[in-house]
């Protein structure tokens, strides 16, 4: 499939055939996330469509980097709008627009797959596993996931910290095998 | 802990996406200045990214949840009024207040053409604008064509009819349908939750909610290829539904 980021700049130009090429190697990502983070299919495919109607709309936010981990960062925080709408409470957003300089390249994301994370996730501690999931698919704060858990603050903030760097260890052992 | 540690484990929770907005506007002014946190910044965000993978649905189809095929139609219908290669003809006529709101966008794109020249910072707000306006059109012209399809394949001498207690399941090619009649309103902060089970698999797996109208009358799209589903069934859920049944289903059906 071509590059993404070739997509995108055809996107810019108009291009339909871009923007369904676009679709096709996205739309199971971008639903999975609204669908994960949800729990509800109306609202999953809610998001799916308003995401890919802003990736068209204004297709200028996608500058550079990872398509796909960036659309994985946008999808995410149209979700929290969702569950505040919901739950009238206090939610955090991921950085969409700072650039990481040791990002995974976007040939990199792309050999990884589902399964393999689902997989090195699954191989985290439950102690470090669980506070993960829940601020990132449970659009839950670290007091929340503490209050929720019964765990001490700065312990949920170490055990967060100690299981994405286990992760980033396991994607490397991927990425440059 | 030394204070920079505990900066660290912060960075980590702001990478996560799990600090209050507060608290991650420090945490993002810290980066700014610091080398030795925005490496560990840079480190960790890879791993997260790599988080919203493990939700992507599964690439078969089959075994994991994929959004309704007529979400792509609709999408591509939006965007080849749009597109810069040559549109093909419009199907079918529009309703008069399909008109409308399509007379409507249509001043607003001259209107945002024109302002765009004049103020090219407007752009991003402008578009945003359009892009609402595109998403009302395309939510009013689903509700209609889905109505125009369900009614026809409901009516469909070549639909199968599976009857449960209070209405029946139909099936119609790929397509699935739920019909109801004389179903009671699911209790206070609860809706009905369809599930369904795929060839082979062992596990329902959550669909759409739904509840009856005020006659009890129900009749839902299940956004699933039918053609690989085995099963389906309908429990009362919690508002948002659920990841698994959490109630005794109201029936479950085999479609075979």
């Amino acid at each position: 499939m071509e590059d993404a980021s070739r997509l995108m700049a055809r996107v810019r130009k108009r291009d339909g055939a871009a923007f369904e090429s676009l679709y096709d190697a996205y739309h199971r990502l971008i639903y999975g996330i609204a669908l994960r983070i949800l729990g509800d299919v109306p609202a999953a495919e809610d998001v799916t469509q308003a995401v890919f109607l802003k990736l068209w709309s204004s297709p200028e936010l996608f500058e550079k980097g990872n398509f796909g981990a960036w659309i994985g960062r946008v999808t995410r925080n149209r979700c929290l709008d969702v569950v505040r709408s919901r739950a009238l409470r206090p939610q955090s957003e991921m950085p969409e627009t700072m650039p990481a300089d040791d990002a995974l390249e976007d040939t990199a994301f792309a050999s990884l797959d589902a399964a393999f994370v689902r997989s090195a996730v699954a191989r985290l501690p439950d102690e470090q596993r669980k506070p993960i999931e829940l601020g990132f698919f449970g659009a839950l704060t670290h007091e929340e996931i503490a209050r929720q858990t019964g765990v001490p603050l700065g312990t949920i903030k170490t055990r967060i910290r100690t299981g994405l760097r286990k992760l980033r260890a396991q994607l490397d052992g991927v990425v440059t095998a | 802990m030394n204070p920079h540690e505990e900066l660290l484990d912060a960075v980590a929770v702001y990478a996560l996406g799990a600090l209050p907005k507060s608290e991650a506007a420090t945490v993002r002014a810290h980066l700014r200045t610091c080398a030795q946190c925005r490496a560990e910044y840079d480190s960790l965000r890879p791993a997260v990214d790599a988080l919203a993978l493990s939700a992507e649905a599964c690439t078969d189809g089959r075994t994991g949840p994929v959004p309704s095929q007529l979400l792509k139609a609709r999408l591509l219908r939006t965007v080849r009024q749009e597109s810069s290669a040559p549109a093909p003809r419009a199907q079918g006529r529009l309703s008069w207040p399909g008109l409308v709101v399509a007379a409507a966008a249509i001043m607003l794109a001259v209107w945002t053409t024109v302002s765009n020249l004049m103020l090219r910072s407007d752009l991003s707000s402008d578009r945003d604008q359009l892009a609402q306006l595109h998403t009302q059109i395309v939510g009013a012209n689903r509700r209609v064509a889905a109505q125009k399809i369900m009614i026809a394949d409901v009516m469909n001498a070549d639909a199968k009819h599976f009857p449960v207690s209070g209405g029946e399941v139909i099936r119609r090619n790929d397509r699935l349908y739920i019909a109801m009649h004389g179903m009671p309103p699911p209790p206070k902060g609860h809706v009905y939750q369809a599930w369904t089970q795929s060839n082979g698999a062992q596990k329902m797996s959550p669909s759409i909610t739904f509840a009856p109208d005020r006659s009890g009358v129900a009749l839902v799209y299940v956004p699933v290829n039918a053609a690989t589903i085995a099963a389906v069934a309908v429990s009362v859920e919690p508002e948002g539904g659920s990841k698994a049944p959490t109630t005794k289903p109201e029936f479950v059906v085999k479609l075979s």
